[in-house]
């Protein structure tokens, strides 16, 4: 019975029956059908285990390519003390997030292990607490932005698939800055919680206490008055003619 | 009746003591074990110092002229001290040179016999003298002395160049558990005029921790970010050949928990300062103490560390342990202070 098994199984494809897949490159795997070595039969399946896990080399022309940004241009000043892990407001809740250790990765040109962090590269909230604090004036949260711009240029695929972008926050969030020319957090916060669902949070306890006390002392008003930066209006056209050019520029690339 | 000094070392702390106990009419007597002065630097050919890249010449040539034509000066040249004896509270000690044995009264003794490079060899891991490609700081400091800049196997510019730091320091496996304190410094400095010399060559460091103490701090700065020098952190393991006639390092990034194997044109290892055949030599000769690291010992380190245990015979210089050559000077003139004053109270 065993037999007859034996002489119907299909032949696999190739490196099919390798499980550590992560530890395979199937193009690179050699079939070999009668391959003789002083008169030693070796046919089969080579190249099997193809991925070294060493470092093998530092790719600096990547580190010139960031160093080439605007936002990137001092990362050459590093010299991985951790001050903006230390404070960072994001690691705490991710402890994948790591400015430090995604700079390095960067200094090295070491996409093969930051490739493994695109889903919580995006965390940064742009606090700027370690660009205040950084001891060499790295400005590691713009860094951040680097490291955003690198990993859409060479992993758009994983990007596509690992990070959806919400569009009605999208929406929210870009009538904010072009409207207003600024960032509205209790705006953005209300905008939140109604999408959630959490309408009735909005007026709780704390949210009425706050309200009135920020009444009282005038801060209430002096948010009112903030308004928009002053000749707006223009900014507001090159920034919209701006995104229109983008647009234009990437429908006739598709 | 001048006073009698006996220096032995002609290095940058034996010419500074010398030539200020001359200028002050003091008789030197200036014992140099080579055929020239100027210590390790010279012997070495020293280019240009840290902090400020200033030619070497400009600090050891300066010293060597002014010893050379200090009119109390007597130097003897391939010479050494082959007996040394108490003689009240001076010292009789007789030159060997190669005019024969000459026996002189000294009123207080110097010693600045310096120290020697850590030789790489001793330590296999480095595959120093294995692969013509793995060079340490001294013979980088000679190749740019010399102006033939390039990777020794070939002859060609590197593409990209290792320093490797701690090596033969912070190593109880070699036996040296101290830190040499210069060669950070060294290292950096000769990263830059690397990165000057060949803009296209990449330059990296391995290293454990930073150590350029002080002022030394703003050139380690300045070979991050004005010379793109990348710092890596880890100690290497191993160094083997590689591909298409390259070495490998072999080591641990510590930051990103990982093994590297990195192929490089040219490794340079930041050999340290030991204290040399000479220390324990100098110290059974003329019966001063020898502390646990192989240097001279002083007699307190912080009140007197240019002073022996033996009255009458004091330290200047790298024989006390690691340091920066403008310490060096500052010693060899402490020590002068102090060797004439000696000599004055005991008249």
């Amino acid at each position: 019975m065993a037999l007859e098994k034996q002489e119907h199984r299909p032949v696999a494809e190739k490196g099919e029956h390798i499980i550590a897949r992560h530890l395979i490159e199937d193009d690179s795997i050699k079939e070999e059908k009668n391959l003789v070595i002083d008169g030693v039969d070796v046919s089969g399946r080579w190249n099997t285990f193809i991925l070294s896990r060493v470092d093998a080399e530092y790719d600096r022309s990547f580190f010139r390519e960031i160093k080439d940004t605007v936002v990137g241009s001092r990362i050459n000043r590093c010299w991985q003390c951790g001050m903006c892990t230390a404070s960072c407001t994001v690691t705490p809740l991710y402890r994948r997030f790591n400015p430090r250790a995604f700079i390095y990765m960067m200094q090295l040109g070491n996409l093969k292990e930051l490739k493994k962090y695109i889903d919580v590269a995006w965390r940064c909230v742009g606090c700027y607490k370690c660009s205040q604090r950084c001891p060499k004036q790295v400005n590691p949260a713009e860094m951040m932005e680097a490291l955003g711009l690198v990993i859409k240029k060479y992993f758009p695929e994983e990007v596509e698939s690992k990070l959806k972008v919400d569009e009605d926050v999208k929406k929210i969030y870009d009538d904010m800055i072009l409207g207003d020319g600024r960032l509205d957090l209790a705006k953005l916060h209300t905008s939140a919680m109604r999408k959630t669902g959490r309408t009735k949070e909005l007026l709780g306890k704390i949210e009425r206490d706050t309200i009135f006390k920020m009444a009282k002392d005038g801060r209430a008003f002096s948010i009112l008055r903030l308004g928009k930066p002053r000749n707006w209006g223009k900014s507001k056209e090159a920034i919209e003619n701006y995104l229109k050019n983008i647009k234009s520029i990437e429908n006739s690339e598709n | 009746m001048a006073e009698n000094i006996l220096v032995i070392g002609g290095g940058p702390a034996g010419l500074n003591a010398a030539t200020m106990l001359s200028e002050i009419g003091v008789k030197v007597t200036l014992v140099e074990r080579d055929s020239f002065l100027g210590g390790n630097p010279k012997k070495f050919k020293y280019k240009f110092l840290f902090p400020d890249m200033q030619p070497a010449d400009n600090v050891i040539g300066e010293l060597i002229k002014k010893t050379e034509t200090g009119s109390n000066i007597k130097v003897y040249y391939s010479s050494e001290i082959s007996d040394f004896k108490e003689k009240g509270k001076k010292f009789d000690a007789t030159i060997k040179s190669a005019n024969g044995n000459e026996t002189k009264t000294f009123d207080s003794v110097i010693v600045s016999t310096g120290f020697e490079h850590f030789d790489p060899a001793r330590d296999a891991k480095y595959s120093y003298q294995l692969f013509d490609d793995v060079i340490d700081i001294k013979d980088l400091e000679r190749m740019m002395g010399e102006n033939n800049f390039v990777r020794p196997s070939n002859g060609q510019p590197p593409k990209n160049v290792a320093f490797i730091l701690c090596v033969g320091s912070r190593d109880r496996h070699v036996g040296n558990q101290y830190c040499s304190r210069v060669c950070c410094t060294v290292s950096v400095k000769q990263a830059i005029e690397l990165r000057e010399h060949f803009p296209d060559c990449e330059v990296y460091i391995f290293y454990m921790d930073i150590r350029t103490y002080g002022f030394f701090e703003d050139l380690y700065w300045q070979a991050m970010e004005e010379h793109d020098v990348q710092i890596v952190k880890g100690r290497i393991a191993e160094i083997t050949s590689g591909p298409d006639n390259t070495v490998v390092c072999k080591g641990e990034d510590t930051l990103l928990r990982g093994p590297f194997e990195i192929p490089f044109d040219m490794v340079v290892l930041a050999s340290g300062m030991e204290g040399g055949p000479q220390s324990p030599e100098m110290s059974k000769k003329l019966g001063i103490e020898l502390d646990e690291h192989g240097f001279l010992k002083p007699e307190n380190v912080t009140l007197s560390p240019f002073k022996s245990n033996r009255p009458g015979i004091f330290l200047a210089g790298a024989c006390t342990g690691p340091k920066a050559i403008s310490d060096s000077i500052t010693e060899g003139a402490a020590a002068a202070m102090n060797a004439y004053t000696y000599a004055v109270k005991n008249r």
